[in-house]
């Protein structure tokens, strides 16, 4: 349990220990994320060896938080933990002329320390605090040059998407505990009936959010304004990586109607994003919409019931993507921009960093034997194989078509042209990260048996698809080196460079609407106060009113009764003369009245 | 034993008191007896907190008063109003520290504070329905004065507004509690009693019911009757506003449990379905005209209509679940929310002010970039924007996860309350990206960051943000107790 533990703390400590010394932040970042790989590794061996680690802490009354460690939490713990130490190893020299490094590894120490917690988490609770805490660190590290145009816009805008689709997480959350009455994730997986369907859909909700999936992938392009390592990082074992992670734990649950419904965003999402990666002239908005392109992938095949496969592309997509990213960061350093019309001739300005940039690019593009290659090809095999396979199987091979596509063409957009020879600073610890990365791009591949074997699986594997699958990437790559973008998509690709946005996108059809009934109700809510303020000058009006009744009305009765008293008094004064025989005559009236009444009184009963 | 409660209730009374009966007393002077005496109750409400609760009240102190009418000096607490009572003793020595930089009638300043402070831990620890709402409207008249003498521009109109408008709305408690003490046998003033067999049925605990809602909807507040809220807030001073939203508004929700819902149970789980609506609807507006503001403090106070509202949800719900469990998981996000809130809204409370001290403005439009200027209250005010749109780790996390979780297993549709937690993230990520990112304008490039005195009065409430998000097991363990053994 020391080892999972030691998995988590190590970063978190690190972040302690960065803001409280403010000194040599880069190497506290390295020794926290370092304690980490050591944990998750000893966690894995262990696991391997089949122990198992539990721990509960306390939480809510009832609802304790909990940590596990199985196959496939360890294995997903130590993916974190291989991808943070090599994006921070490259950090040290990406940052090297950056202000603000306390505050840079502080927060991706925060942001590994969340992952881990995320992949370790046994309970909904702790899963989904996690869950938040990496997009708080995501908003953080993407504003981390909050003072320059529109950096603060993406930052907002990557947290407000990805939190409104977290709603869809609270609500399951909420069913799944309802139902099971407890929050443990393997026990609440065994829900059944429209509970376990409608959990389901909006897990998949949460997860499309933060996985960038269409429709809500537009967060993840701005989101390419943050630092490079961010991205990085962000791309391949946190953020987006998250999305795929909780359906790969969430697997259990899905009927098969929600499986095809994952299927079948999935592979919308691989290739509306693979073709908006072909269109762009941006070299990280590129990786930025593959990133999307390949976790639809992942949702493929989930959506085709192999989780394995999903998780062996998640794998090896975590190396291949986070090499590119540092590749890309390299050549921004350079040139101080990202367009392909600025990075012209870099590769061969550059052409060791190049190189492994090609090598993670091609091994993204399946190109056998590269770790791509064998992970896609589960991919395709898996979407073969479903009984979905008349959707599934097409869309799995066009996406494939479009990632060789955009591989060959980023590659070409970046070795044709003029060399120039800036230098860039920090490139040392920046190769240290990029190699380590590259090598796992290349050799992954042979892992993935032992790999899968451990959390249980097997990998689909089918002769026709591995032909078709490397025909169509091989395929892709001729047309993307020889072929020009506009001549391939045509009509398509103004719109694809857009993003498909539809109308004005979130600003039109969420962003301004919520505004416009802010502002409705600020206004509606000021008329309420008036109206109560008016209710009461209207009690004032009242009272003042009830004044004058008062001294014309109560008053006046009070007056006029005390007059009439003083007339009767007055009148009866009259009587009274004083004089004995008149007073003797009332008296004797008065008593054979009385003695007359009481005579009739008595005869009448 | 030592009256600890007794106590604790009045050791700031007999400050406010020696203030009064030594008038030539510094501004300095002033200042530091109100800090010690807070800081005393702060010990004292400590000790409070050692001796613990259990599932009833503990800690009770009875004196007998007025014997022949069955009212009496009867305090004590339980699981849900001791977390109050901690509450309220950090907030208000906190407003003290604050309040160093008063310089205009310091004297009558801190008198007032301390008066406040006695009546508001009355209202927690009082088990008597006389003594609560003597407590009740004492509050009313601390804070009248607090807003009208050392408020902003438009202060009178607004102690006057706040002063009506609450009045009114308590009158309607008082025929309550006439009518639950004529409904007792034997007549008696005693809430234990009250609470241990509803003295009411029918269409009398009805009434009374709605009579208690009525009052306790302007003070918490509930919509429509919340505009008094931005109006006071805008124009309070800055402790003042500490207090209005950390503490006062928690005299309504806390008198919707302890009132409304343990002393007419079956009323309250007839009305439930409309409680819960309101509450529904309450927090959705609030967020929504939250969204709406460009004036920071009005921005934070409508954020409390929405909090509170889940606060009243969560109570709404507690009062028609039939099962013990769910009930107990409502009130819990209830009573927690409370708490969280009062940390929370208080250090923003503070922050903006200390803004505005500096700036004069609580325009949002106005500020720009200050992050780079004082990183310490921007990194603070993150921390607790954060802190209010729910995000876990930090205090209103756990208490908005129990009650939507409760509110799904009782009202499913009432779910969708748990939008508000994406618009109150829009609107604070509005706020910061507006207010502290960005490039900062000339304007305000002389601007110091936090001094010794402000950084005093934020980091204990910063601890507590933190500290009740990662361990609200702390707090929860002492209101579960409680709220596991309320049977309705």
């Amino acid at each position: 349990m020391t080892s999972v533990a030691l998995t988590i703390l190590g970063p978190l400590a690190a972040m302690v220990a960065i803001l409280a010394i403010r000194y040599a932040a880069p190497a506290l970042a390295l020794l926290g994320v370092g304690a980490a790989l050591i944990g998750a590794i000893t966690t894995l061996v262990g696991v391997a060896g089949g122990a198992r680690y539990a721990a509960t802490l306390p939480g809510l009354p009832d609802l304790p938080l909990r940590l596990t460690a199985t196959p496939l939490t360890a294995v997903l713990a130590a993916i974190v933990a291989v991808v943070s130490v090599f994006v921070i190893l490259y950090a040290v020299g990406y940052m090297k002329e950056e202000g603000g490094k306390v505050r840079f590894f502080a927060q991706m120490s925060f942001f590994a320390a969340a992952m881990e917690t995320l992949v370790l988490a046994g309970d909904w609770v702790l899963l989904l605090a996690a869950w938040e805490m990496i997009g708080l660190a995501s908003y953080l590290l993407i504003g981390f040059w909050y003072e320059e145009d529109g950096i603060a816009e993406a930052a907002t805008r990557a947290f407000l998407y990805t939190r409104t689709a977290d709603l869809g997480l609270y609500l399951g959350i909420f069913i799944l505990i309802s139902q099971a009455g407890t929050s443990e994730i393997p026990r609440t997986l065994e829900v059944g009936g429209s509970a376990a369907f409608a959990a389901s859909l909006l897990v998949l909700l949460a997860a499309a959010g933060k996985s960038a999936q269409t429709p809500l992938q537009g967060w993840l392009q701005a989101a390419m304004v943050g630092p490079t390592p961010v991205s990085a990082l962000l791309h391949s074992a946190t953020l987006v990586a998250a999305g795929a992670i909780l359906l790969i734990r969430a697997f259990p649950l899905f009927p098969p109607g929600a499986l095809l419904i994952m299927g079948a965003l999935g592979g919308v999402t691989v290739v509306v994003t693979g073709l908006m990666a072909v269109a762009n002239r941006d070299l990280k908005r590129l990786l930025a919409a593959s990133t999307s392109s390949q976790y639809g992938f992942m949702l493929l095949a989930l959506g085709a019931g192999s989780p394995v496969a999903a998780l062996a592309h998640l794998t090896v997509h975590a190396a291949m993507k986070s090499a590119l990213f540092l590749g890309s960061g390299v050549f921004q350093h350079a040139r101080s921009s990202t367009e392909f019309s600025k990075l012209a001739g870099i590769g061969r300005e550059r052409p060791l960093v190049f190189a492994g940039f090609a090598v993670a690019g091609l091994a993204l593009a399946g190109v056998p034997p590269l770790a791509g290659f064998w992970s896609k090809d589960a991919v395709i095999a898996a979407t073969y194989e479903s009984p979905a396979a008349w959707l599934l199987f097409p869309l799995a091979l066009v996406g494939t078509a479009l990632t060789g596509i955009y591989v060959a063409r980023t590659l070409r957009l970046l070795w044709k042209g003029e060399k120039q020879n800036e230098p860039v600073a920090g490139i040392t610890w920046m190769g240290a990260g990029l190699s380590g990365l590259v090598a796992l791009a290349v050799v992954l591949g042979f892992a993935l048996e032992p790999l899968t074997r451990l959390v249980g699986g097997e990998l689909p594997k089918d002769l026709l698809t591995v032909m078709l699958g490397a025909g169509v990437a091989l395929g892709g790559l001729v047309l993307g080196w020889f072929v020009s973008v506009d001549s391939l998509l045509g009509p398509l690709r103004s719109s694809a460079e857009k993003g498909f946005r539809i109308g004005g996108g979130f600003e039109q059809f969420v962003a301004r609407p919520a505004l416009a009934v802010a502002r409705a109700t600020d206004t509606f809510d000021g008329g309420i106060h008036r109206g109560v303020l008016g209710v009461g000058r209207v009690g004032l009006g009242l009272a003042r009113v009830s004044r004058l009744t008062d001294e014309k009305g109560i008053d006046g009765l009070i007056f006029a009764l005390v007059r009439g008293t003083r007339s009767l008094g007055h009148r009866a004064r009259r009587l009274q003369t004083g004089l004995v025989h008149k007073e003797l005559l009332l008296a004797v009236t008065g008593g054979a009245l009385i003695l007359a009444l009481l005579a009739i009184g008595t005869l009448a009963s | 034993m030592f009256p600890l409660v007794s106590v604790t209730l009045f050791l700031p009374l007999l400050g406010a008191a020696l203030l009064v009966a030594l008038p030539g007393v510094s501004t300095r002077g002033a200042h530091a007896l109100g800090l010690v005496v807070s800081g005393l109750t702060m010990l004292g409400a400590a000790g409070m907190w050692a001796r613990g609760a259990g599932a009833g009240f503990s800690q009770v102190e009875e004196v007998s008063w007025m014997p022949s009418l069955g009212a009496a000096y009867r305090v004590g607490v339980d699981g849900i109003s001791l977390p109050l009572v901690l509450l309220t003793v950090v907030l208000f020595f906190v407003s003290f520290v604050f309040s160093a930089n008063v310089t205009e009638r310091a004297r009558s300043y801190m008198a007032l504070f301390l008066l406040l402070e006695t009546a508001s831990l009355g209202v927690f620890v009082a088990l008597d329905a006389i003594l609560f709402y003597v407590f009740f409207e004492v509050t009313l008249v601390a804070m009248y004065f607090i807003i009208a003498d050392w408020g902003h521009e438009g202060r009178q109109r607004a102690a006057l507004t706040f002063f009506l408008y609450t009045l009114l709305g308590s009158l309607p408690l008082l025929l309550a509690i006439l009518g639950l003490y004529l409904g007792s046998d034997p007549r008696t003033f005693d809430m234990r009693a009250f609470i241990e067999s509803p003295p009411l049925a029918g269409l009398a605990a009805m009434l009374a019911f709605i009579a208690m809602f009525v009052t306790f909807a302007v003070k918490t507040p509930i919509f429509p009757v919340h505009t008094w809220l931005p109006a006071a807030h805008v124009e309070a001073p800055t402790a003042g506003s500490v207090i209005l939203a950390g503490v006062m508004l928690k005299l309504g929700t806390y008198g919707l449990v302890r009132f409304a819902l343990q002393m007419t149970p079956d009323a309250f789980r007839v009305a439930a379905p409309y409680v819960a609506a309101l509450a529904v609807f309450t927090a959705l507006y609030g967020a929504f005209v939250a969204l709406g503001q460009t004036d920071l403090k009005r921005l934070i106070a409508y954020t409390s209509v929405n909090h509170m509202g889940y606060v009243v949800l969560g109570v709404a719900v507690a009062a028609a679940a039939t099962d013990t469990g769910v009930r107990a998981l409502a009130l819990d996000g209830a009573v927690l929310q409370m708490v969280s809130h009062g940390v929370v809204t208080g250090a923003l409370f503070l922050l903006v002010g200390m803004l505005h001290d500096r700036t004069h403005t609580r325009e949002m439009g106005e500020l720009g970039g200050l992050l780079r200027i004082v990183p310490g209250l921007g990194w603070l005010f993150i921390l607790a924007a954060f802190a209010s749109l729910g995000l876990p780790g930090l205090a209103h996390f756990p208490a908005e996860f129990q009650v939507f979780l409760g509110t799904l297993r009782v009202y499913p549709v009432a779910v969708v309350a748990v939008l508000g937690i994406v618009i109150t993230a829009g609107l604070y990520l509005r706020a910061i990206q507006t207010a502290f990112l960005g490039k900062p304008s000339e304007r305000w490039h002389e601007m110091k960051d936090l001094g010794r005195r402000e950084i005093l009065t934020i980091i204990p409430l910063a601890i507590l943000i933190v500290g009740i998000g990662v361990a609200p097991f702390l707090l929860l363990d002492v209101i579960h107790r409680t709220t596991e053994a309320i049977g309705l």
